[in-house]
This record gives C-alpha cells, sequence and structure tokens, in this order.
C-alpha cells in the first residue's frame, strides 16, 4: 500500500518468526538469569559456599555472553525484520509508542551498563555492591520486559485506545497483565532452564548438585505460575474459542505443541529435580528443545491469533488501515496503492499488473511455495474458482483481510495467480484419501466438520443426490458462498466425503471425523 | 522507468511530540552515538596498527592489548546510544527510512548477524586474545572489517533514504531486496569520511585514555598520547580531502548552498573548515610536547564533532524538504510520557555514572 513490498521467498512471517523466537527464547533468559544470578550469588556469600560462588560467577560469564551480544542484537534485529516486513505497523507503533520505547531505551541502558559491571566488577566491587549492581540488573531488565509487554500486547489487544488513542488506554490493555505474568514465569523458567544447561559442564561436587535442584526447582516453579498465567491469558484471548475450533487452521496443532512442551518441560524438570546426580547433556538438550518448542508454540499462537491484523482492529497485516477500507470499495485496491510497477500496465498485460497488485497486497503473507504457500493451493482451483474466492477471501479460515479490487483487478490478480500454478495437482489414489482432498481444498477452506462453522449437522441425513443439488446452489444460500465449479472427477469426490460426514454421527468438537479438517 | 519519485504518505497517527523537540533529541544522541562508535572503529584500528608495530615499538602490543580488552564495552555503547536515534529517526523521518531500508533489504537486514559476528570477535579478542597466537591480528583485522562493513550499510541507508527519485528503478529493478545505493557518488566518500573521522577521534581518546593512566604505567601512556595524537592529526588532514570529496559529491542544489547559497550552510561549512584545521595544529603540538595539556584539542574536537553533524543535518533537510511537502504534520504531544522519559533519563545516568564510578574507584 504505502510501503514497497520486500519479495522473500521464504516469506516475512517466517523470517520475523526466526529472529523473534531465537530473541526471546535469550530475551527472557536475560530477566530472569538476572534475578537467578543476584539471589544465587546472595545464597553462595550467605552460606560462605566458595564452591558455589565459582557457579555462579562461571554462569555469569555465560550470561553475558549470551544475553549482552545474541540477546541484545536480535532484539535489535526484531525491529529491524517487522520494519521490513512490515513498515506500515511499525510506523503506526512508533508514533503511537515512541515515548514507551524511549521509556525502555532508559531501562536497556541501565541494564547494559549493570550487566558489564557486574561481571568487570566480581572481583572488584566489594560484596554489597556487586549485589546491589545484580539487583539493579534485574530490575531494569525487568522494567524493559514490562515497557516491550505493553506494546506486543497493545498489538494484540489494542482495547479502549481503538477509540480514544489513549497512550495508557492501549498501554493497560486486556492482555498487558496476564501476558506480563505469564512473561515474567517465562523468565523464571528460562533461567532455571539455562543454569541447568551450563550446569552439566560443572565438575561433580556438592554445589553442582545442590545448584541442580535449585535450578530444576526454577523451572517447576515457574511453569506452574505460567500455567495460571496462561489460563488467564486465554481468558482475555479474542476469538480464542473460535481458534480453538480451528477459525485458524494451523493454531490447535500449535496450542498442543505448547500443552506437550509444558508437559515434556515439567517431566524433565522433575529429573534433575529427584536424580540431580544423573543429570546429563542428553536431559540439558531436552529441555532446551521442549522449551524452545513452548516460546515458539507461545509466541505463535500470539501472532495466529493478532490475524488478519497487525495493530488488531486498526491495521491489517497489508498495511491498509480499518479506516481505509471504505476507499479502496469505492475506488479499487490500485488506486490506493503507490508501489505500482508502471511498466505493468493493465490494459496490454493483466497478468504482469495482476503480479504487482499481488505484490503489494498478498505477499506480504503469503509465498509460493514456502511460509503459507500459494501454488500447492492453485494447483487444485481453476480459474473460476479463483475467481470466486478472491472477492470473499474474508470468510477464509485463517482469517484474511477483504479483498477489494475492481473486477479488472480481480480479473488482472487471478490473471497472475494462473501463472503461478504449475500443474493440476493429482488427487490421492486412495478413495478415502481423495475425498479428504477434496474436502480439504472446497468446504475445508472456510468449514470444519465439527469445530469452526461446523457442517456435520446441517448435512445430516442429505442423501448424495440432494448434496449434489445443494453444491449446486451453494451461491444462492449467501454472498459469502461461492459457486462450487471444481471438475466433474473432484466433485465426486467431495460428494463421497459429504455423503459419509451426513450419515456419520457426531463426534467429539474438535477433531477426527471423516474429512475432519479441525486443524 | 518511472522518473517520478514514489514517496509514502505521512503515517496517520500524529507524532507524539513536537518535532522540533524528537529533532534536538535526534542529533543528540546520534552524537553520542558517534563518539562511542569512534572508540570503537578507532580503537579496533589502532589496536591493529599497534599489533603490526609491536616488534618495532616497545609496549605496543600491551597497548594493543589493552585497547583490545576494551572493545566489548565499546560496542555495548554503539549499540546502547544507536538504539534512540535510529528511534527518533523513525519518528522523524519514518517514511523514508522504512522505504529505503526495504528497497536495500538484504543488506540491511545482514547488518544484524555482521553485528553478532563482530561482537564475539571484539569479546574473543578482550577474553581470549592472549591465547589466540598468530590469530589474533587477522581476527582482530576481519572484526574491524565487519565494523566497516556495518558502516558502509549504514551510508548506503542514510543516503538512499534521501533520495527517493532513485527508488523506483531499484525497487522494480529488484523488488526482492538485493540493492545497494553505491550509484549514488555521495556514498563512497561519506563512508571514508566517517571511517577516518572515527580513527582520529577514536585516536584522541585513546590519547586521552593514556592521560589518564599516567601515573600506573608512564610508559604505555606516553604510547597511547603519541599514537593517538598521531591518529588524530594524520586522519583529520586526510578527512580534509575526503571532506572536499564528500562536498563535491552532494546534489547540486545542497553544494550551491553550501558555497554561499545560504548563511547557514556556508558558516557551518567553514567553522568546520577552520576547526579541522586547527584540530590538525593542536594534535601536532600536543604530540610534539609530551606535557601540553590536551583540553584545548579535546574541545576542538568536540566542536569539530559537532559541526560535523549539523552540517549533515542540513545536508539532509536540504534533501528531503522536496519531498516533505509543506502539509503541517500533526502532533499530539504526550506531555506526561515525555516528562516521564526525561525523570526516568536523568535517573539512568545517575545509576549509570554511580556503578561506573564505584567500578572505576574499586580498580585503582
Amino acid at each position: 500500500m504505502n510501503y514497497p513490498v520486500w519479495e522473500l521467498a521464504m516469506g516475512g512471517g517466517a523470517l520475523i518468526a526466526v529472529v523473534s523466537i531465537l530473541h526471546v527464547f535469550v530475551s527472557h533468559f536475560a530477566v530472569g538469569g538476572g534475578l537467578w544470578l543476584v539471589v544465587t550469588e546472595s545464597v553462595a556469600r550467605r552460606r560462605r559456599d566458595a564452591q558455589l560462588l565459582d557457579v555462579v560467577r562461571a554462569h555469569s560469564r555465560f550470561f553475558l555472553l549470551l544475553t549482552l551480544v545474541f540477546g541484545a542484537i536480535t532484539g535489535v534485529g526484531i525491529w529491524f525484520t517487522i520494519a521490513l516486513v512490515s513498515p506500515s505497523a511499525v510506523s503506526a507503533l512508533i508514533h503511537a509508542y515512541l515515548w514507551g520505547w524511549a521509556i525502555e531505551w532508559t531501562f536497556f541502558v541501565i541494564e547494559i551498563a549493570a550487566a558489564m559491571v557486574y561481571w568487570y566488577g566480581w572481583d572488584r566491587l566489594d560484596r554489597r555492591v556487586h549485589l546491589v549492581v545484580g539487583w539493579i540488573y534485574f530490575v531494569a531488565a525487568w522494567a524493559s520486559l514490562a515497557v516491550i509487554n505493553g506494546i506486543v500486547t497493545f498489538m494484540l489487544t489494542p482495547g479502549e485506545w481503538l477509540e480514544n488513542r489513549s497512550f495508557w488506554a492501549g498501554f493497560f490493555n486486556p492482555t498487558y497483565f496476564p501476558s506480563l505474568t505469564a512473561r515474567t514465569a517465562l523468565a523464571l523458567g528460562q533461567a532455571g532452564l539455562f543454569a541447568l544447561i551450563t550446569a552439566t559442564a560443572l565438575p561433580r561436587t556438592t554445589a553442582r548438585a545442590w545448584c541442580v535442584r535449585w535450578n530444576a526447582a526454577w523451572v517447576l516453579a515457574a511453569l506452574l505460575l505460567g500455567s495460571a498465567a496462561g489460563i488467564w491469558y486465554r481468558g482475555v484471548f479474542p476469538g480464542w474459542s473460535d481458534a480453538v475450533l480451528g477459525a485458524i487452521p494451523i493454531l490447535p496443532l500449535v496450542a498442543r505443541w505448547l500443552v506437550v512442551g509444558v508437559a515434556a518441560m515439567i517431566l524433565l524438570a522433575l529429573w534433575p529435580l529427584l536424580l540431580p546426580a544423573r543429570w546429563n547433556r542428553l536431559g540439558a538438550a531436552l529441555l532446551a528443545t521442549a522449551g524452545l518448542l513452548v516460546f515458539a508454540a507461545g509466541e505463535w499462537t500470539r501472532e495466529a491469533g493478532r490475524k488478519p491484523y497487525t495493530i488488531h482492529g486498526y491495521l491489517y497485516s497489508t498495511g491498509l488501515r480499518v479506516e481505509q477500507e471504505e476507499h479502496l470499495v469505492a475506488d479499487g485496491v490500485a488506486a490506493h496503492t503507490k508501489w505500482l510497477d508502471p511498466r505493468a500496465r493493465p490494459a496490454e498485460n493483466p497478468a504482469a499488473f495482476g503480479g504487482e497488485l499481488y505484490r503489494n497486497h498478498c505477499a506480504c503473507c503469503h509465498t509460493r511455495d514456502g511460509y503459507n504457500g500459494l501454488r500447492p493451493w492453485l494447483a487444485h482451483w481453476d480459474d473460476a474458482t479463483v475467481r470466486n474466492l478472491l472477492p470473499r477471501l474474508q470468510h477464509v479460515r485463517g482469517l484474511m483481510p477483504a479483498w477489494h479490487g475492481t473486477p479488472a483487478e480481480t480479473e488482472a490478480l487471478a490473471a497472475h495467480l494462473r501463472t503461478m500454478r504449475s500443474a493440476a495437482a493429482a488427487m490421492p489414489t486412495a478413495p478415502a484419501a481423495a475425498a479428504r482432498e477434496a474436502w480439504r481444498v472446497s468446504c475445508g477452506l472456510c468449514h470444519t466438520t465439527d469445530g469452526f462453522r461446523p457442517l456435520r449437522e446441517s448435512l445430516s441425513g442429505l442423501s448424495r443426490a440432494e448434496l449434489s443439488a445443494l453444491l449446486d446452489t451453494l451461491h444462492e444460500l449467501t454472498d459469502a458462498m461461492p459457486p462450487y465449479a471444481a471438475a466433474p472427477a473432484q466433485r465426486q469426490r467431495l460428494l463421497d466425503q459429504l455423503v459419509a460426514l451426513a450419515a456419520a454421527p457426531a463426534v467429539a468438537p474438535v477433531g477426527a471425523a471423516p474429512g475432519g479438517d479441525a486443524r | 522507468m518511472n522518473p517520478t519519485p514514489i514517496v509514502p504518505t505521512p503515517d496517520a497517527l500524529p507524532l507524539p511530540a513536537p518535532a522540533a523537540l524528537l529533532h534536538v533529541l535526534l542529533l543528540l544522541t546520534f552524537t553520542l552515538h558517534l563518539v562511542a562508535m569512534n572508540a570503537l572503529v578507532g580503537g579496533a584500528v589502532l589496536a591493529l596498527w599497534l599489533r603490526g608495530r609491536a616488534g618495532a615499538v616497545r609496549g605496543a602490543a600491551d597497548v594493543a592489548g589493552r585497547i583490545g580488552k576494551a572493545l566489548p564495552v565499546c560496542v555495548a555503547a554503539t549499540v546502547t546510544l544507536g538504539v534512540a536515534p535510529l528511534l527518533f529517526l523513525q519518528a522523524l523521518h519514518g517514511r523514508f527510512f522504512f522505504a529505503a531500508s526495504v528497497i536495500m533489504a538484504w543488506p540491511w537486514f545482514s547488518l544484524i548477524p555482521l553485528l553478532i559476528v563482530a561482537y564475539y570477535g571484539a569479546y574473543l579478542e578482550s577474553f581470549r586474545g592472549a591465547r589466540l597466537a598468530g590469530w589474533r591480528a587477522p581476527l582482530l583485522a576481519a572484526t574491524a572489517a565487519i565494523f566497516a562493513l556495518i558502516a558502509l550499510i549504514q551510508v548506503n541507508n542514510a543516503t538512499l533514504l534521501l533520495r527517493p527519485d532513485r527508488w523506483p528503478t531499484l525497487y522494480f529493478g529488484n523488488p526482492r531486496g538485493a540493492n545497494w545505493n553505491l550509484g549514488d557518488p555521495q556514498v563512497v566518500p561519506r563512508w571514508l569520511h566517517a571511517l577516518s573521522g572515527a580513527v582520529a577521534i577514536g585516536g584522541l581518546l585513546l590519547a586521552l585514555w593514556g592521560k589518564a593512566r599516567r601515573g600506573s604505567d608512564p610508559e604505555g601512556a606516553r604510547l597511547m598520547r603519541r599514537v593517538g595524537l598521531g591518529a588524530l592529526g594524520w586522519l583529520t588532514m586526510a578527512n580534509v580531502a575526503v571532506g572536499l570529496w564528500f562536498l563535491l559529491a552532494l546534489e547540486r542544489d545542497v553544494l550551491r548552498r553550501f558555497m554561499g547559497g545560504s548563511g547557514h550552510a556556508t558558516g557551518l561549512l567553514a567553522l568546520g573548515v577552520v576547526s579541522a584545521l586547527a584540530l590538525i595544529a593542536l594534535a601536532a603540538r600536543a604530540r610534539r610536547r609530551d606535557q601540553a595539556s590536551l583540553t584545548p584539542v579535546t574541545v576542538v574536537a568536540a566542536l569539530t564533532m559537532i559541526v560535523m553533524v549539523l552540517t549533515r543535518d542540513f545536508a539532509r533537510q536540504t534533501q528531503l524538504a522536496e519531498h516533505v511537502g509543506s502539509l503541517p504534520v500533526a502532533v499530539a504531544t504526550q506531555s506526561v510520557n515525555i516528562a516521564l522519559f526525561a525523570l526516568l533519563l536523568v535517573a539512568a545516568i545517575a545509576i549509570v555514572w554511580w556503578m561506573v564510578r564505584r567500578l572505576a574507584r574499586a580498580g585503582r
């Protein structure tokens, strides 16, 4: 729209995911690890335990090298990445939350300085001052998290900001406190997790055994607190019940990963708690993998929950503001798209012009074959299906912004999508698999069998002939339904699936009924 | 090809502070970032040079090692002080900055992994330098080269954001973000100007560091002063020539303003040239006389830097003026948040000051 779109084969969303998951995994350690250092140092000094103090010192070096370099720079990296992928969103955030970021920067300055003084002060500062510096570090790091949390949660649930544009209304938004609690818990968990990793390199002393159990306790306590915060967070998450039922196809699976990751972490953390002497690198690697899974799933859930917006209710992921939408409805999209290559003239080369529209309005979320790849879908759709789907995109599962192209623009975009299609996809040879596939690429785009917009109940008892007649008149039901225009063979497979569905009794809401695509 | 520049429209949300305040904060924090960057780049280059002279100059390896130990602190300061000006730049000139960044997306994104690698390089030199034996100088050279490359990327973006007229050709030629702005004649001289300035100011900082170490290590302190002031003088001299090249590479309209078209611009440039020449003379004088105070050369160097920052800013404002448009920018000042920021900034400075002072005292 207003900014050029970076054509990225892997997809901008995938790049953001890679950078941000790696960053949050370390940055939460940067917060919780600070508390771990100062508390464990206090314990070691109180107990006059030189071995334990050596453990803390060695860990603080690892902490410094990981958080100050990788953690801090990938944090800047997220800022760079989102500005490249969603410049309109960053611009809006900079205008609304400039002073939030500036305030966060003051904490960042303290944090970086304190981390260095803490490390370089081990042999130079007196004990009391060293501990004070450790506390300064932790408070600044947590305050930095608390500020960033306000901006990140604002994007998901801007709350009253949408009406009053008040900085603090958007900052202390409905998900602010549950998210802050969850992130604080995750930070404490990361402190224990990383200390469990470095503990595997320690000589087998009593200090190591104590430390391993101590770290396991941090992880377990954090998981308990984090789980409670997660339940709280779920209660205020917009559209959570729809999401669970499959409004966003991938989300139920990701939510399951989250639960699996947390459960795995709990089980793995019992190992160092109960058998500290046997804690080893395999356990550390498994625990780190489970932790990464939890972070990946958690962040993915939050990002997916925001669809189709980057700032919920204000800015779509295409860079279109909600309030601009009426202008697109009136004028079409090209009139409001700045970065159209003038060489691609619509009258002379509609497909090339469609390519420009695609880059500006689709490529911010979709790739050809990678993340959110379109080619696998296009292989199943003919031109008529594509043309019918484009004006109804806002109804598909996965939550997309509406396409407001004029008929000519829609034709051009469809012409471009045709050039992306390599060959018609072969349907699976097994009848049941072919039936499921026929469902997935048609009804399954918007419906599930028993979850989100369920079809089973409304189809129950219909015969094949009735179902066939229904397919012919779908577009008469509502404007949201496109006419069904698949090839005869695919139509027969879809009817197989619908017949099975109409005949099968209802099952649990989400899941594995014939054609049960509640992914 | 469409020669018409494409300029994004201003953000629909109002600026959260008067532009003048953001402008002052941008210039202030950018100057601080420059000082830290100069310590880093100048330090790395001078450490490398000293390492090369280790066989011929007594104490050179020690001083190189001492600089190497301090490099991670310089990186941390450079990055931390770089965040703030980038923030204020995005608030003031975001629509130019974001568009330019996307057009050169890959080079711009690569700055992050490059910075991580170079930062670890600095830590390796600092923590393990003595154990690297023959690898030490190549590692330091690679680290310095990456920082120079990062500077080149920054200069590419800083110049590309000024040239919306170049955007359509570059972007529609390669929307995959694999663009540089090397076709702009400003880029190379501007980059060299920044790098040689960094080594010059890095030299002054080394001399000042030497002064602080006079009591504990008189011989090392003398070397630091000699090498530092030498770098300051010679590289400032080189920078006068590079500066002339840079000046002539400016767009005609901007150049015209610096050449008498605008009293303000011409005055700034004249002041910059005079202070640079004074800096060369003062550096040579202080280098010849061991006991000479470093205060005059420091004051003139600070003045030169400030003048350079203002000159750079004037050139940017002039180049952007034709694209900014005459419509007033909406402002909704968030006074409470500005006050909170100011308060926290003062607190942060006080806390950092206290911690560093405790550490410095404890080290004596």
